[in-house]
C-alpha cells in the first residue's frame, strides 16, 4: 500500500475527518459561489477571519470541556463579560486597554472556576448548572455597565483589521498561538489524563488520575480561549454590550458536535476548528448565493431572514449526516481495537 | 416510605434531610407559600384578588407547557423546542384567527398538525438517527423560530378572537381565570397519560432502563418518539392558550418557556436520567417560578439584580435535588 493511501485510511478514522470532509465541502461550495478571485483576494480572507475570529475561538474553548466530559453553555455570555470588564476598567480607571484587556481575561478564568466548582465539585449536571450561570452572568454584566458604551482607540481595532505582510491576517495570528499551545499541550500527560477523565472518570479514577483536577486545567485552558474570544469581540465590535454573544453558547456546541466532537473522550481540537470553519463558512456562503440570485434573476428580492433559514436548515443536515457517519467511524475504529486483540493477525493488510 | 425501625434511629437532621430530599413537589410548594409570604409581608398591598389570579393563570400556561416536557425527561430524553413551538403556535393563532372565533376549530387543526409534524420530526431525529435529543431539538427549534421570521416577515398580524380572549382570561367568581376550565379538562389527561395508561407505564420503565424496557416487550423507539409527538402537541395547545392570553403575538413571544419549562419540571423533581418524576410535581415546580418571579417584580428589584437572584435560586434548587454521584461511590 502507497504511504499516502495509508496517511489517508488513517485520518479517515481519526475523529475529525466528518468536520473536515463537511468543511471542504462547503469550502469548495464557497469558492465557486464567490468566484475564486475575489474568495482569494486578501481584503475578503481578512474580512471572514476577523469578523468570525470570536465563534471560531468560543469553540475551541469549548473543545477542552467537551473532550474531558463537561459543557459550558454560559460560555457566550462570558465574551460580553471580557468584553464588558476590559472597556470599562479601560474607560473608568484611566488605564492602558492591555491592563483592560487582563482584568477581563482575569474575569473570564474567575467563572470558568466557577463553573468547574459547580460542575466538578458539586457535581450538578452541566447543562443546567450553566444554564444558571447564563443568569448570574448576565446580571453581573449589567450591574458593571448598564447600557452599551465605551470606545476601543483607533490604534487597536487597526492593528486587529490589519494584514501582517499584506498577506496574513492579524486575527489569524491568535487561532495559531491559540493551535500552538494545545498541541503542546497534547504531548504533555495532561493531554492522555483528559482522554481517560473524558472517557470514564470512574476508571480514570481508579487508575489513579484526579478527574476533578484534570477537569479544573481542562477549565482554565477554556478560560484563557474564552478571555482570547472575548478580547477578539471588544476588537471587533471596538465598543462595550452588556448584553452580546449569548447565542455564541449553542453555536459554539452544535459547531463542535458538527465537526465530531463526542460528549467526553471522543474528538480533538482539530474536530471544533473544523466545525466553527464549516458554521462560518456556511453563512458566508448563503450571503454570496443569495448575491448571486440577485444578479442572475432579475427583480429577485428576498428578506435576509431567508438566508438565516437556508442556513440553519444546513446546520441542521449538517448535523444530521455527522451523526451517520461518525457512528460508522466509531464502529471502525472499535473493530480496530477488536482485531488487535484477537493476536494481530490482520494488523498488516 | 422507610421502615419505622430505620426513622426512630435518625437524628433531627438526618430526618430534614430525608423530609426534603424525599418529595420534591411538597417542599416546591412550601417554599412558594414561604417566598409568598416574604413578599406580602415586604409588600402587604401585592396581596390583592388580581394578583393571585394572574399567579394561577401564568401558573396553569406553564404547566401546560411543562406537561410533555416532564413525558421527555421521565423517558430519558430533553425537549427544547417547547418555546418555539409555542411562539409558532401563538402566532398561527392570531393570524389564522384575526379575531374571528368561528375559525377556532381550524385553527386547533392547524396548531395541532404542527405540533405532531415538530414531534415527528424530533422524534425520529434523536431516536432513530440517534442524534443527542439536547443537540438536535435545539437545532430543529432554531429551524421553526427561521421559519416564524420568514413566513411573516418578522411582524406577524392579527389578533385572537374576543369569544376566544375571553375563554382564558375572564374571571368566574372575582378572581378565578377562566382558563382553570382548560386546566380542569388537560390536568386529568396527562395524569391518566401518565400514571393509568399503558403508554405511562412503558415510558416509566423505559426511562428506568431502556435495555431492561426492550428486553420485556416494550416498543422502545415507539414510545419515545411517541413521547416527543406529546410534548409538541401540548406545547402547542398552552402556545394558543398563551396567544388569547396575550392578545397579539410577535416571533419568537414564548420562547423563554423552553428553559423555564425545563427548570420547572427539574424543580418539581423529575430526574434528568429519566424513569424518575410526576405531573404534580412540574405543576408545584411551575408555581414555584411563578411565585418567585412574581416577587422579584413586586420587591422592584432592579432587572440586572432579579437576572442574579434567578440564577442563583436554580443553582440552589439544583444543589437540593440533582447532584451527580460522586466517583468513588
Amino acid at each position: 500500500m502507497s504511504n499516502a493511501k495509508r496517511l489517508f485510511l488513517h485520518f479517515r478514522r481519526t475523529p475529525a475527518f466528518v468536520g473536515f470532509t463537511l468543511f471542504v465541502f462547503v469550502l469548495v461550495l464557497n469558492i465557486v459561489v464567490q468566484g475564486p478571485t475575489h474568495f482569494f483576494s486578501s481584503r475578503s480572507l481578512n474580512t471572514l477571519f476577523s469578523k468570525n475570529m470570536p465563534l471560531l475561538l468560543t469553540t475551541m474553548a469549548m473543545a477542552p470541556l467537551l473532550i474531558s466530559g463537561t459543557l459550558d453553555i454560559s460560555i457566550g455570555i462570558q465574551l460580553a463579560l471580557v468584553n464588558v470588564v476590559s472597556i470599562m476598567v479601560f474607560q473608568e480607571w484611566g488605564v492602558s486597554l492591555y491592563v483592560g484587556f487582563s482584568m477581563g481575561m482575569l474575569a473570564s478564568l474567575a467563572v470558568s472556576a466557577l463553573c468547574w466548582a459547580l460542575v466538578s465539585v458539586v457535581r450538578l449536571p452541566s447543562m443546567l448548572a450553566s444554564f444558571a450561570l447564563i443568569y448570574v452572568v448576565r446580571g453581573v454584566n449589567v450591574l458593571i455597565m448598564n447600557k452599551p458604551q465605551g470606545k476601543v482607540p483607533e490604534a487597536y481595532y487597526k492593528t486587529y483589521d490589519s494584514l501582517i505582510g499584506g498577506v496574513i491576517p492579524f486575527s489569524a495570528l491568535i487561532l495559531l498561538f491559540v493551535l500552538l499551545i494545545w498541541l503542546y499541550l497534547m504531548r504533555t500527560k495532561f493531554g492522555r489524563n483528559i482522554y481517560a477523565v473524558g472517557g470514564s472518570p470512574r476508571n480514570a479514577f481508579a487508575a489513579g488520575i484526579n478527574p476533578v483536577w484534570v477537569q479544573f486545567q481542562a477549565s482554565m485552558i477554556k478560560g484563557v480561549i474564552t478571555g482570547l474570544a472575548g478580547i477578539s469581540l471588544t476588537l471587533m465590535t471596538a465598543s462595550g454590550n452588556p448584553l452580546q454573544g449569548e447565542a455564541y453558547g449553542l453555536r459554539a456546541l452544535s459547531a463542535c458536535i458538527i465537526g465530531g466532537l463526542g460528549f467526553g473522550g471522543w474528538g480533538s481540537m482539530a474536530c471544533a476548528v473544523f466545525g466553527a470553519g464549516f458554521l462560518v463558512t456556511i453563512q458566508n456562503t448563503v450571503y454570496y448565493f443569495f448575491n448571486l440570485l440577485y444578479r442572475i434573476i432579475p427583480g429577485f428580492t428576498v428578506t435576509s431572514y431567508w438566508q438565516n433559514l437556508v442556513s440553519d436548515i444546513i446546520i441542521f443536515f449538517g448535523l444530521l449526516m455527522t451523526i451517520v457517519t461518525a457512528k460508522e467511524q466509531r464502529e471502525a475504529l472499535r473493530q480496530g481495537f477488536v482485531k488487535q486483540f484477537k493476536g494481530g493477525e490482520s494488523a498488516t493488510q | 416510605m422507610l421502615p419505622n425501625r430505620l426513622e426512630a434511629r435518625m437524628t433531627a437532621g438526618q430526618r430534614i434531610q430525608v423530609f426534603i430530599q424525599s418529595s420534591p413537589a411538597r417542599m416546591a410548594v412550601i417554599i412558594s407559600v414561604a417566598l409568598f409570604a416574604i413578599t406580602v409581608a415586604i409588600n402587604p398591598r401585592s396581596l390583592n384578588m388580581a394578583a393571585l389570579g394572574s399567579i394561577l393563570l401564568l401558573t396553569l400556561v406553564l404547566s401546560f407547557a411543562s406537561a410533555g416536557q416532564t413525558m421527555v425527561l421521565i423517558g430519558g430524553g430533553l425537549d427544547f423546542t417547547v418555546g418555539a413551538v409555542m411562539s409558532s403556535a401563538a402566532i398561527l393563532t392570531t393570524y389564522v384567527m384575526n379575531g374571528q372565533d368561528g375559525r377556532f376549530l381550524l385553527v386547533f387543526a392547524l396548531a395541532i398538525g404542527m405540533g405532531i409534524g415538530v414531534g415527528l420530526l424530533n422524534g425520529i431525529c434523536s431516536v432513530k438517527i440517534d442524534l443527542p435529543p439536547m443537540i438536535v431539538t435545539m437545532a430543529i427549534s432554531n429551524v421553526v423560530t427561521r421559519m416564524q421570521y420568514v413566513l411573516t416577515q418578522g411582524n406577524p398580524g392579527g389578533y385572537a378572537g374576543p369569544k376566544f380572549v375571553g375563554s382564558v382570561i375572564d374571571k368566574i367568581w372575582g378572581f378565578i381565570p377562566s382558563l382553570t376550565l382548560y386546566a380542569l379538562l388537560l390536568v386529568p389527561l396527562v395524569f391518566f397519560l401518565l400514571n393509568k395508561s399503558r403508554f405511562g407505564k412503558q415510558l416509566y420503565m423505559m426511562g428506568n432502563n431502556p435495555t431492561a424496557a426492550h428486553l420485556t416487550g416494550v416498543k422502545t423507539d415507539k414510545i419515545r418518539i411517541l413521547m416527543y409527538v406529546f410534548s409538541a402537541v401540548l406545547s402547542a395547545f398552552a402556545g394558543m392558550l398563551g396567544a388569547a392570553y396575550m392578545g397579539t403575538a410577535r416571533c419568537q413571544i414564548f420562547d423563554e418557556y423552553a428553559f423555564n419549562s425545563l427548570v420547572a419540571v427539574i424543580v418539581g423533581g423529575t430526574a434528568f436520567t429519566g424513569g424518575i418524576g410526576s405531573f404534580a410535581g412540574s405543576i408545584a415546580g411551575a408555581l414555584l417560578m411563578i411565585v418567585l418571579s412574581n416577587g422579584l417584580t413586586v420587591l422592584a428589584l432592579s432587572q440586572p439584580v432579579r437576572n442574579i437572584v434567578q440564577g442563583v435560586v436554580l443553582l440552589l434548587l439544583l444543589i437540593v435535588y440533582n447532584r451527580e454521584r460522586a466517583v468513588r461511590q
